[in-house]
């Protein structure tokens, strides 16, 4: 299962516009419907589950390395210098760096996990409280509206439109807000439609309009003619420090409930970048321009948090992503686990044997992780070497069939058409953001953060007996707001490179 | 898992075949495929509840069911959709029954009231507790109260309507509650078991949490006690005149044809009772309740009028 679920989700990571989480909720209730509900069908399940959200995460490299088209958001920051690569013909080598340092990133991660998971966890939820949470997210949204990007005003414009668009038809109250009389919006902007529109339609129309302007087919990449892709140890020890920095900030991240994997791959390739300019050797390209550290750092960090996540979904069975997500909601739907403390219990548990059955059960989710690990480091780098040909692919072709499958997509998520018109609106919006030089990815991310940042606010504030003043009474809360400010008033003095 | 597999199929397959004697029994036939409104976030255990129906209907039957979420605003934005779909049995919703009674009540602009719908049937019921971690060491209510008494307890809830009723019983047992309001039952477990909350509603999903000893049941918050711990008070017993009874139900836009009401009904039954779902409803929601035709309409109506005196006794 952990096999087929890996083949499959490297296959979906690979292809532009489906994500992990997206087949996980395709292949969750057919998954059920064949193993039914009885303990014995978890285990299978959440293998098949894992091992898509962990072939995803080595799959979704392929696309942005080769179409400047992120297959999963936590690959957007591998574009930067991916695609760089594969325009100078090193599509296979930058592949092999990807994947390479996406499994140690993940084997890190995931080590971590089955050493520390009740512990940390634990931890963690001991000294951070609502308002504590409160003041995180919006440390967190202030860090990347004013590291990502070359200007911070834009940063904040582009962040401050995501938490508008995620506002529509939101809250708690009994009447949409914000949706002008419009039923159809009654709902809110589907996430996926929001998400793919801007990053990938915005990135196809410009993309589209490039090839307009030059009125020539601009084939992608000459796939790696004479020089050879094979990494050396040299490379490797070059790259390693930026690995093994990534997947730190990456197990960090993932740990803590709700951040999940785009902001460890920003945070792990602004820090990469910072160490990169004090050390580079003088005739290698800059972050940006190709660099094969820029893609190690951005791939270790978002596959380290896949391990680390799972630490606050078993300890307190809280997701910190949407892969996440699915693996609660598979335990929850088949029964038999219950995240919680009580998981990692000696003995006694839900059932009264000797050993308690949830502990059993979690050391299979672990085994099931560590095959799949064992997965991606054989087959994982020939799979995606396969999956490269489709480099050769010219642009004029590939674009429309991105189109499409983003849109088939989003239809299948979403079955209506409503959904496909708001995704032709965003990728208009991230075509306009492209244009005028913002980054589209706060704009992304402040709308995934925001019902959880708006949720967490109104739960602090009716939990704090509505102090108005919460964020600001607590000290770690009072050090987070602190941060954040002094984040953002930095960045906007420091001189722009 | 070869087993398990062909005692599956084995099963379904003979599920089927009674299932569609049964049906053909009542000789009515939608006249396309019928769309399900499901208003439940995709996943959790009620939209897992549901889509399991529609498989078992569509086995049984042979009757093309569609699943489509419309989310939001407690159940309302579903009913806004189903309003004005043809009573012709191939559009019908899954909500709870409070989204046809406070909720409705509570969103006057939307228009929906319990007659502008029919009834088909509820499908499983809530066991509706006042739930705590059980390392707080409160092993009672007294527990819990004698603590609330000094300091402001954090009390996580899903609904306004239940936001309701924890302020009526911190009034009626003279103490005030930090009242927290979370989306759906599953957030308010998050926040107790991580601490984020003192106490809180939960629906049945405390069902194993309070078997493995993680989770105490204080109080029932229905009309009678909880079938997991019968010692626990009512809402009753400790001085509320509301509580929180309430159902998943189904329901089709107003005015249907009998016979229509009658066939769809059957066949939701009869995959509450022998389907797939009905495995799934004994596992989390503690076994079917099916009430269905006159005593259902009755029980809408009564849970719709009943919410304004709720919204009244807590102004």
């Amino acid at each position: 299962m952990v096999f087929g679920g890996f083949l499959l989700g490297i296959t979906v990571g690979a292809t532009p516009g489906l994500a992990g989480p997206m087949a996980m909720a395709i292949s969750l209730p057919i998954l059920i419907s064949v193993f039914g509900f009885s303990n014995d069908a978890l285990l299978p399940v959440l293998g098949f589950l894992i091992g898509i959200m962990k072939g995803a995460t080595v799959g979704g490299a392929v696309p942005a390395i080769l179409f400047n088209t992120p297959g999963t958001p936590d690959a957007y920051m591998t574009t930067l210098d991916g695609y760089p690569m594969a325009q100078k013909g090193e599509a296979k080598r930058a592949l092999r760096i990807a994947h390479f340092s996406s499994a140690s990133g993940d084997t890190f991660s995931d080590i971590v996990l089955v050493v520390c998971a009740p512990f940390l966890a634990i931890l963690v939820e001991r000294y951070l409280d609502l308002p504590e949470k409160t003041a995180l997210l919006i440390l967190s949204l202030a860090f990347i509206a004013s590291v990502i990007g070359g200007s911070v005003g834009k940063g904040v414009i582009s962040m401050g439109l995501g938490l508008l668009a995620a506002m529509i038809a939101t809250g708690e109250d009994f009447y949409p807000r914000l949706t002008m009389g419009q039923s159809s919006l009654a709902e809110g902007i589907p996430i996926a439609a929001a998400v793919l529109g801007v990053l990938i339609l915005g990135e196809v129309f410009k993309s589209l309009e490039d090839l307009h302007r030059t009125t020539q087919s601009n084939t992608m990449s000459q796939v790696a003619s004479g020089q050879s892709s094979a990494l050396s140890h040299n490379d490797l020890r070059r790259l390693l420090p930026y690995i093994g920095r990534s997947a730190l900030i990456g197990t960090c991240i993932g740990a803590l409930p709700g951040i999940g994997s785009t902001l460890a791959a920003t945070l792990g390739y602004t820090t990469a970048k910072r160490h990169y300019v004090t050390a580079k050797p003088d005739n290698a390209p800059d972050f940006g321009e190709g660099a094969p550290e820029g893609i190690a750092a951005t791939e270790a960090a978002n596959s380290s948090v896949s391990g680390a996540n799972l630490i606050p979904v078993l300890s307190l069975g809280i997701p910190g992503n949407a892969a996440a997500v699915f693996l609660i909601l598979a335990m929850d739907s088949i029964g038999g686990f219950n995240p919680g403390p009580s998981v990692f219990r000696l003995g006694g548990g839900i059932g009264d044997s000797v050993m308690n059955p949830e502990m059993v059960m979690v050391f299979g989710i672990f085994t099931a992780m560590f095959l799949a690990n064992a997965l991606n480091w054989t087959i994982g780098g020939i799979f995606m070497r396969l999956v490269g040909v489709m480099a050769r692919i010219p642009k004029n072709r590939l674009l429309p069939i991105i189109l499409f499958l983003t849109l088939t997509a989003i239809y299948v998520q979403e079955t209506s058409m409503f959904a496909i018109w708001i995704t032709i609106f965003f990728g208009l919006l991230g075509y306009v953001m492209r244009r005028v030089g913002m980054s589209p990815l706060p704009f992304v991310i402040a709308f995934i953060l925001a019902g959880n940042l708006e949720a967490t606010a109104r739960q602090a504030f009716a939990a704090t007996g509505a102090d108005p003043f919460f964020l600001l009474k607590s000290p770690i809360a009072f050090i987070f707001i602190a941060l954040a400010i002094f984040v953002v008033a930095y960045n906007l003095r420091r001189p722009l490179s | 898992m070869k087993k398990i597999l062909k005692a599956a199929l084995l099963a379904t397959f003979s599920v089927a075949l009674i299932s569609v004697a049964h049906a053909d029994g009542h000789g009515w036939k939608p006249s396309g495929p019928i769309k399900m409104i499901i208003a439940f976030a995709a996943g959790g255990g009620a939209d897992t509840q549901a889509r399991l129906i529609a498989d078992d209907i569509q086995t049984a039957t042979g009757w093309e069911v569609i699943p489509e979420q419309v989310t939001g605003k407690g159940g309302v934005n579903a009913l806004v959709a189903l309003k004005d779909m043809p009573a012709d049995g191939t559009a019908i919703a899954m909500v709870v029954t409070e989204s046809l009674g406070y909720n409705a009540a509570a969103s006057k602009g939307s228009g929906i009231v319990p007659s502008g719908f029919t009834g088909l049937t509820t499908t499983a019921g809530f066991q509706m507790g006042v739930v705590a971690k059980a390392d707080k060491g409160w092993s009672s209510f007294e527990d819990m109260l004698a603590e609330a008494k000094n300091g402001n307890l954090r009390f996580g809830t899903m609904s306004p309507r239940l936001s309701d009723l924890a302020f009526l019983l911190g009034e009626a047992q003279g103490v005030e509650f930090n009242i927290v309001q979370v989306a759906g039952g599953r957030a308010v477990m998050n926040g107790v078991q991580a601490g984020d909350m003192d106490l809180g509603f939960m629906a049945g999903i405390q069902r194993k949490g309070v078997a493995s000893g993680d989770l105490v049941n204080l109080a029932s918050a229905l009309s009678e006690p909880l079938v997991q711990t019968p010692d626990a008070p009512t809402f009753a017993d400790l001085g509320v005149q509301f509580n929180a009874d309430g159902y998943f139900v189904f329901v089709a836009p107003g005015g249907m044809d009998p016979k229509a009401r009658d066939a769809i009904t059957a066949a939701i039954v009869e995959a509450t009772k022998s389907g797939q779902a009905s495995g799934m409803i004994n596992n989390a929601f503690g076994g079917a309740v099916t009430i269905q035709g006159a005593e259902l309409d009755a029980l809408l109506q009564s849970d719709f009028e009943s919410a304004s005196a709720l919204m009244a006794a807590v102004q």
